[in-house]
């Protein structure tokens, strides 16, 4: 009798287990054309409540390190520039784009003249050049690392600020359209200095009111915002709900209107919902399996060799990449609802260009174990988060790696614990992932550059540090998509970062709620939003 | 009289005294076992996206770098004048969060107490009252029940039925009883009864225990001759006997109620102490998981001593310091 083979057989559980909905073929269920706003008309007034996947750290914009501080950000302080929803920079707080000159090395750009913060305090040339350098010099700045070519700040004039860099660094526009872009208000830094977060201020459509650890942030209309005629809501209120299930059961009990980061299982399953609807946008970011090939003493030592086959020989490494096949994990774990992924450089922006991943196959896979002259099968401990998604993910990746010859075992790991290992380069393979920026640089330069601060396998190649310089080097847009386009080609070649799939941004929200928008970060914009007019 | 007061004051001091080396060896215990975790907690702050600057300057400004005894000292010092730190995580004092967290998991454990006690007390009599009659099997089967679904799944079906289907409660959240009672219990009530349901399951089964226990004693046998009313034998005399055993439960499980909010809190996003214990433990929050636990700690200990005081008064055999 012919065996049935093990992928098919965990496909088949999985099916059975984890969901309750039909599952379609891949990309047919991809939930993958964008829905980034909805412009019904709005009345003024009304408190919109958000659901957060997790709480907020510290509101400060110099020493917060979590995603869903910006999210929260987004509604009270803003940035020097923005993306748009084509994933465009724009101005935001600067009131052009900057002037690169001097062959990357200088910035230059003026700030809007009509901004003050919620403290009162004007927004100038001098304010920015507070923020900048207190992110660059505060203690435990998490912004220091991010804008670190920055050699000097200097206001030039009343609204005009330059930037002086140590050396060329185009990608630097993407980082200050992050979080390395907001500006706080001098006043309040004045007051308060590094407990800022206590009492945050910033220029934007709503203002700090109070915050209850662990339950909600709330915010109220600022009068001052200098767009503040667009500003329909009175309040917006953050609050944690951590469970996807739950946040769901909260939009549906009308307690919250918007969910924030829903999972794949509450978006299927509430999808085509009477008074629920659904905005999504792809990722920037990107999840898959970083093996490690070089952190031996740790991550901020130099690359060693991984006595592992995984660590000597890149035919192993390729061969456990063409024994996963991408769609089926879709598939099987997210429920279609994700798309396959091969690249650091997500689709859709302007520096990205066409990538078509490598299928599956299982005899190639095979043939390279042999050509390497590895005893099979190839044993690889591979950790994973302790999230039902993670778990998923392992079981399928271990049961697919199995058909090729490897011995995938699992290592469940709570968060704080697996990055300490992985810092201290105490892991084989990891599964994980980044939230993206939208200049590909970065998602690139400090993941898998020799000296990048977050390359967790200490992947190290001459090829790929070269290329990371001449993206950081030209601002133009054809040769800097070329340049991207060759750097991912070395580090697939290099098969030490496994680029599975990226996850797509699902927000969804009650019908009665217009105006939200999503831009290309993924973050949500409630500037605009409000009720339906002739809604409650 | 004199002796009576003498060896109150006796019996009080000494068990305080015990609470607060019972105090101290958890204020160690705790401190200990918070940094034996695995993970470092500059690290889990940082996240990912993180430089050895800023690792360093994060065990600098919470003082990681000291040796274990110089934290300690530092800790309990502060601690002793109502300083319990800053939040790692949120930059925000210790005891300002505790203090919006601790009143949500009083009332909380408040109100699933008195739904266990009311619930638990009055089925469990009935069962021992109604002996082999359906009315012991439903009380029996309902305990069952209250003691195998776990707390998640029960509050997703609660949430369900009674803030979606049915809209009577609120799905989530918290308002204050100062603010609004009305509202404070609409979104209470299923909480309480998701976290009230194990206790009552189990105060039912102890209160049938002991009341069966109770109804064949030679003193409600008495009682019967004499000619007393059932409703007198029941309350008075057998009840009242029981409660004795039902309060020792209702004490232990006192503890469990606390941390059960835990999960309760989780699936109703009340913002109590298992919230914010969840979120200290992720991201190795040391200041924040120390007063969580110590806070939480002195609420057991505090809870104890209470249950002993409560025996002298429930049952008048039982004399201070074991004494007859």
């Amino acid at each position: 009798m012919r065996r049935i083979p093990a992928t098919l057989a965990v496909a088949a559980l999985l099916a059975a287990t984890t969901a309750c909905s039909t599952l379609s073929p891949p990309g047919e269920a991809t939930a993958a054309k964008a829905r980034l706003t909805d412009l019904r008309p709005v009345r003024d007034g009304g408190t919109v409540t958000i659901g957060l996947k997790s709480d907020p750290d510290m509101l400060d914009p110099s020493l917060t390190s979590t995603l869903v501080a910006r999210t929260v950000f987004t509604s009270m302080c803003e940035q020097l520039y923005d993306v748009d929803q084509h994933n465009h920079f724009v101005p935001q707080l600067a009131a052009s784009l900057p002037k690169i000159t001097n062959g990357g090395r200088t910035f230059t750009f003026t700030v809007r003249k009509d901004a003050r913060f919620s403290d009162g305090a004007r927004l100038d040339a001098a304010a920015v050049k507070t923020s900048l350098d207190r992110h660059l010099h505060l203690r435990g700045s998490g912004r220091a690392s991010e804008i670190d070519s920055v050699d000097k700040v200097a206001a030039i004039g009343p609204y005009t600020v330059q930037l002086s860099l140590k050396h060329p660094d185009v990608p630097l526009l993407g980082r200050l359209a992050n979080t390395a872009g907001l500006i706080m208000s001098p006043k309040a830094l004045r007051q308060y200095g590094s407990k800022f977060a206590t009492h945050p201020s910033c220029v934007g459509p709503f203002k700090y009111v109070k915050r209850v650890v662990g339950d909600r942030i709330e915010l109220a209309k600022d009068p001052l915002y200098y767009d503040a005629d667009k500003v329909h809501l009175d309040r917006v209120i953050y609050k944690t709900i951590t469970d996807g299930n739950i946040r769901m059961a909260n939009i549906r009990s009308g307690d919250v209107q918007i969910g924030d980061q829903m999972g794949p299982v509450e978006v299927r399953n509430s999808m085509g919902e009477k008074g629920i609807q659904l905005l999504n946008t792809p990722s920037l970011g990107y999840m898959g399996v970083t093996l490690n090939v070089g952190n031996v003493h740790g991550i901020d030592q130099k690359p060693g060799t991984v006595d592992t086959p995984f660590g000597r020989d890149v035919r192993v490494r390729q061969a456990f990449e063409l024994s996963l096949d991408r769609e089926l994990i879709n598939k099987l774990v997210f429920q279609g609802m994700y798309e396959p992924a091969c690249g650091p450089v997500p689709p859709g922006i302007p520096l990205s260009s066409p990538v078509s991943c490598p299928g599956r196959d299982v005899a190639k896979a095979k043939k390279l174990l042999e050509q390497a002259g590895v005893k099979t099968p190839v044993p690889l401990e591979l950790m994973i988060n302790t999230t039902p998604e993670d778990s998923r993910l392992g079981q399928v990746i271990q049961a697919m790696a199995a058909d090729a010859g490897f011995d995938v075992r699992l290592r469940p790991t709570e968060f704080a614990t697996g990055l300490t290992r992985t810092l201290a380069g105490d892991f084989q393979a990891r599964t994980g992932g980044w939230g993206g920026q939208p200049d590909p640089a970065g998602n690139i330069d400090s993941l898998v550059g020799t000296a990048g601060s977050n390359n967790q396998g200490k992947l190290s190649d001459p090829e790929i540090d070269r290329l990371i310089v001449a993206g950081r080097s030209t601002s133009d847009v054809a040769k800097r998509r070329a340049v991207y386009r060759d750097l991912t080609a070395a580090i697939n070649k290099q098969h030490a970062v496994i680029y599975l799939y990226r996850p797509i941004n699902y927000v969804s929200a009650s019908d009665d709620v217009s105006g939200i928008k999503l831009s290309g970060d993924g973050l949500i914009r409630v500037k605009e939003a409000g009720y339906v007019k002739g809604s409650r | 009289m004199m002796k009576l007061r003498r060896l109150l004051t006796s019996y009080v001091s000494r068990r305080i005294g015990m609470s607060l080396v019972t105090m101290v060896l958890v204020s160690i215990t705790v401190f200990l076992g918070v940094r034996a975790m695995p993970g470092d907690t500059a690290q889990a702050l940082a996240g990912e996206q993180t430089s050895p600057a800023v690792l360093a300057a994060i065990r600098s400004e919470y003082g990681l770098n000291d040796n274990i005894a110089v934290q300690y000292w530092r800790y309990v010092s502060n601690a002793a004048t109502g300083d319990f730190g800053t939040s790692a995580r949120t930059g925000l004092p210790v005891l300002d969060s505790i203090t919006q967290a601790l009143p949500i998991t009083l009332e909380l454990a408040a109100l699933a107490l008195l739904m266990a006690i009311v619930v638990g007390v009055g089925a469990g009599v009935l069962a021992a009252v109604r002996r082999g009659k359906p009315e012991e099997w439903i009380a029996n089967g309902i305990a069952l029940l209250g003691m195998s679904v776990p707390a998640f799944w029960l509050g997703i079906v609660l949430v369900l039925a009674f803030a979606i289907a049915m809209p009577v409660f609120a799905a989530s959240g918290f308002v204050p009883f100062g603010t609004d009672p009305v509202e404070n219990l609409r979104r209470m009530v299923l909480p309480a009864i998701v976290l009230g349901s194990g206790l009552a399951a189990v105060v039912m089964r102890q209160t049938r225990a002991a009341m069966i226990d109770a109804m064949q004693s030679d003193y409600v046998r008495t009682a019967r001759a004499k000619g007393l009313a059932p409703r007198t034998v029941i309350g008075r005399h057998a009840l009242r006997n029981s409660l004795v055993t039902v309060v020792t439960v209702l004490g232990l499980q006192l503890g469990l109620l606390i941390s059960g909010a835990v999960v309760t809190e989780q699936v109703f996003v009340l913002p109590g102490f298992g919230k914010l214990t969840i979120d200290a433990v992720f991201t190795r929050d040391y200041a924040m998981v120390q007063g969580v636990v110590l806070f939480t700690s002195a609420a057991y200990i505090l809870i104890n001593l209470l249950v002993d005081f409560l025996y002298s008064v429930v049952d008048p055999r039982i004399r201070l310091g074991g004494s007859q």
